[in-house]
């Protein structure tokens, strides 16, 4: 089972410097709050999926494809209730609905979708190690950075361990999908127990091979990941902050928004 | 040539253990740089403490009770912090696994060199040269978790080289591994003792010791030999006292009361010849016939395709098992042999084909029956055990089950008396040995007294005294008209208890049959990578037809 994202190619984007990649992804956020209308929320998302092409980063999306989806349809479903527009289309006791508020749904399932697909660009291009060096660049201590990085990369192993675990309670007759919703919190406990055990000594384990190898993490070290920022970088990074101001700019001049008040 | 390790009067006992019994006691050693030394012993003997040792994670990282004096390359043990210590001594440790926690293979073995805060054409440098010297280098860009056994193993071997260590220490390297994995481990100690470098190795395998300068045997904290293998390695009463497999070549002269003490195959049909101890003759292979039992379980022409893979795990595989056979299921990591073995109990459903436990399909049969049917014990005890008593393990399945407390009361009863462990109804499983909670897992599984019972790698990470007592019980449980199926890496274990041996190579069974017959064909067995054990190897020259050494010797002395 693989559940890291990153996409092994060689594109300009790949190429980028993970502090860029980092604040560009923040800046796309920026963005994709910026605006409320859902023809602007689709011009962005829409840009995303070009930027996903070029990056080679559409796998990524197919694959989490029904959780796009179904951020947008469950935006657009429950956000009509929660704005409020004036005109409405269609009320029932306190419940009603407006065109606004409809337009106002649309796109919050769309920008909901532009953050993940933003990520996802994110995490298609930037391994672990990339991620966790540009947040040592943008100042991060580094304990702090190989915690988080240490933490991200067990995810895996412990999913592993984690469905071997199932299967060997399953084959002691182990059945997790039936009984009542307290029946079944009490069979977790066959699973939990071994996976927390696991868990202790792998961790444990780790921790010494990293010692073994000279790790401390106060002290000084090098990098073999040596990643610079270049003209693309800057270019990257202005073109967004441009995009952001001047998003920022349409938006307090009224443009760009179906409920200027949310 | 200088002293590379040595070691005055080491004790240690660590704290917070469940016993005070010291781990290691009075230790005295010495290492000469360039040598290669193998530590044998029975599992708690102390090799892993010793080891620990070395480079300062005892007492640094365990802490306990330390006295003695260890110097590695001038820099006294007990003084000095762990990662200081990287420098003069690589430490492998046995869990490959845990020791690989970068996203590329490059990456993990410049951790180490960025530690010592080298630069970087320097790192690059050792990346390359040490990936090379694993023979990774074509897998520069490879995630870890996507490769073999002994690739990460030789991976975790690179990532400590790249620190340049003048001494190198592994902690049971090929425990864990199939036989290519091991071959490759073992080429590449081999590749650094011509390099000179110092070396230490943990293995069970008599075979790993047979080159060594020394062997270091130990036993209950001590070591109570050290000497060059030939002297070692042909005491059999000490290498059995010590739980450690003798070579069955020097078992099978001694035995007979031949000249000689021949520590490999080659060696042994050498003396034969030179002495004329014996002649050669064509293998007569009996055929023991188990087809008129009932067939029990049976695979039909069965593909099986992984989800997130597009390769075939299974193709066109048939099967047929017979009820009260004994049946060992051998082949490389990937050939498809816990694949196989999934689908015998249903946790993995056929992509075509069908699985028939008695006439009936597997994929029908609820999962709380099925663990009545064919019950399976996985490689590992710890991904199961999960209850404060032994008691409670054990009867897991049956409350699962249903039953009522006082039958569960007696069938725990019944099957911790099969696995030999009466009396330990109150114990906390995760407090016993690895061989212990390997039992509670085989009688967890026994107490639905399912017809079949498969094992995957019963008796890895177990010492030679385990195995023997694991598989035992095994071949008792196949005398009470149990049907028995074990996933093995471990030749001698297939041949001594097997009855019939099926191999496996990419998905398809390359070989099925008796396994006395199984093992002559050394050349089909060759395309499967493996080897039959070095006393059937004698035995395929000779043309004895035995499979264990007591036959063995019991033919020759009738001829």
């Amino acid at each position: 089972m693989n559940i890291f994202l990153y996409l092994d190619e060689d594109t300009w984007f790949h190429r980028l410097d993970p502090r860029t990649k980092i604040i560009g992804v923040v800046l796309l956020f920026g963005v994709a709050l910026v605006f409320n209308h859902p023809l602007y929320m689709a011009g962005i998302a829409l840009g995303l999926v070009l930027l996903a092409a070029a990056a080679k980063a559409l796998p990524n999306f197919w694959r989490m494809r029904y959780i796009l989806i179904l951020l947008v349809v469950f935006s657009t479903v429950l956000w009509p209730f929660f704005a409020e527009g004036p005109t409405v289309l269609w009320s029932w006791g306190p419940l009603e609905v407006s065109r606004e508020s409809l337009m106002y749904a649309i796109a919050m399932g769309l920008r909901l979708a532009s953050f993940v697909a933003a990520g996802l660009i994110f995490l298609s291009t930037t391994t672990n190690e990339e991620f966790t060096h540009g947040l040592i660049r943008l100042k991060l201590p580094y304990p702090v950075a190989f915690a988080f990085s240490t933490a991200l990369r067990l995810v895996p192993t412990f999913a592993g361990a984690g469905a071997t675990i199932v299967q060997a309670q399953i084959s002691r007759g182990l059945d997790v999908e039936s009984g009542n919703i307290f029946q079944r919190a009490g069979k977790f406990i066959p699973l939990a127990v071994p996976l927390f055990i696991y868990a202790v000594r792998h961790t444990n384990m780790l921790a010494m091979a990293l010692e073994s190898k000279g790790f401390n993490p106060g002290a000084k070290r090098t990098w073999y990941l040596n990643p610079q920022m270049r003209r693309a970088d800057y270019l990257v990074l202005a073109l967004l902050t441009a995009l952001f101001l001047g998003a920022l700019f349409l938006r307090l001049r009224g443009y760009g928004a179906v409920l200027p008040r949310l | 040539m200088g002293v590379a390790i040595s070691i005055q009067d080491l004790s240690f006992t660590y704290a917070y253990a469940e016993t005070s019994r010291p781990a290691l006691r009075h230790i005295n050693g010495e290492v000469e740089e360039g040598t290669f030394v193998v530590m044998m012993g029975h599992e708690g003997a102390g090799k892993s403490t010793l080891c620990y040792a070395l480079n300062a994670l005892v007492p640094r990282f365990f802490r306990g009770e330390y006295t003695g004096r260890v110097v590695v390359h001038g820099q006294e043990v007990g003084k000095a912090r762990v990662a200081e210590m990287s420098r003069r001594v690589g430490l492998v440790l046995q869990d490959f696994e845990a020791q690989l926690f970068s996203t590329s293979v490059e990456l993990e073995v410049a951790f180490g060199p960025e530690n010592l805060c080298l630069p970087r054409d320097e790192i690059e440098r050792r990346i390359d040269r040490y990936l090379r010297f694993v023979g990774l280098a074509e897998m520069r860009r490879r995630e870890p978790a996507s490769l073999s056994g002994g690739q990460k193993q030789r991976l975790a071997i690179a990532s400590v080289l790249a620190l340049e260590p003048p001494v190198l220490v592994m902690d049971e390297p090929t425990t864990d591994l199939d036989p290519i994995g091991r071959e490759e481990v073992l080429t590449v100690a081999d590749t650094l003792r011509q390099e000179q470098r110092t070396l230490l190795i943990v293995d069970h395998d008599p075979e790993t010791g047979v080159d060594a300068d020394q062997i270091w045997l130990m036993r209950d904290g001590e070591i109570v030999a050290q000497g060059p293998p030939r002297r070692v390695l042909t005491d059999l009463p000490l290498l059995e006292s010590c739980g450690v497999q003798p070579p069955s070549t020097v078992a099978l002269f001694q035995a007979l009361g031949w000249p000689g003490q021949p520590l490999t195959v080659e060696e042994a049909i050498a003396a034969i010849q030179e002495h004329g101890l014996a002649q050669p003759r064509p293998l007569q292979v009996p055929t023991a016939s188990t087809d008129g039992r009932p067939v029990i379980l049976e695979v039909c022409d069965v593909d099986f395709v992984y989800p997130t893979r597009a390769v075939k795990a299974l193709s066109g595989v048939n099967l047929e098992i017979r009820e009260g056979e004994f049946i060992a299921i051998v082949g490389q990591n990937g050939s498809g042999k816990t694949t196989l073995a999934k689908h015998l109990n249903g946790l993995l459903k056929p992509t075509r084909g069908e699985v028939l436990f008695r006439g009936r399909p597997v994929r029908e049969i609820r999962r709380t029956e099925i663990a009545r049917c064919v019950g399976y014990v996985f490689q590992n005890p710890d991904h199961q055990i999960f209850a404060g008593t032994v008691r409670e393990e054990v009867g897991f399945s049956l409350k699962m089950a249903g039953m009522d407390a006082k039958t569960i009361e007696e069938r725990v009863a019944e099957a911790l008396e099969v696995v030999g462990l009466s009396g330990y109804e109150e114990e906390v499983p995760f407090t016993l040995t690895k061989g212990e909670r390997q039992r509670v897992a085989v009688a967890s599984v026994l107490a639905a007294q399912p017809q079949v019972i498969i094992l995957d790698e019963p008796t890895t990470g177990l010492d030679y005294r385990h195995q023997r007592s694991m598989m035992e019980m095994l071949r008792a449980l196949h005398r009470r008209g149990h049907t028995v199926i074990i996933i093995t890496h471990s030749m001698w274990v297939a041949a001594e208890y097997a009855e019939r041996v099926v191999v496996m190579k990419d998905g398809r069974i390359l070989l099925d049959g008796p396994a006395r017959a199984a093992f002559a064909q050394e050349e089909t067995l060759a395309e499967a990578a493996l080897r039959p054990p070095p006393l059937l190897r004698l035995g395929n020259w000779l043309g004895t037809s035995g499979l264990t050494l007591d036959d063995v010797v019991e033919e020759l002395r009738a001829r």
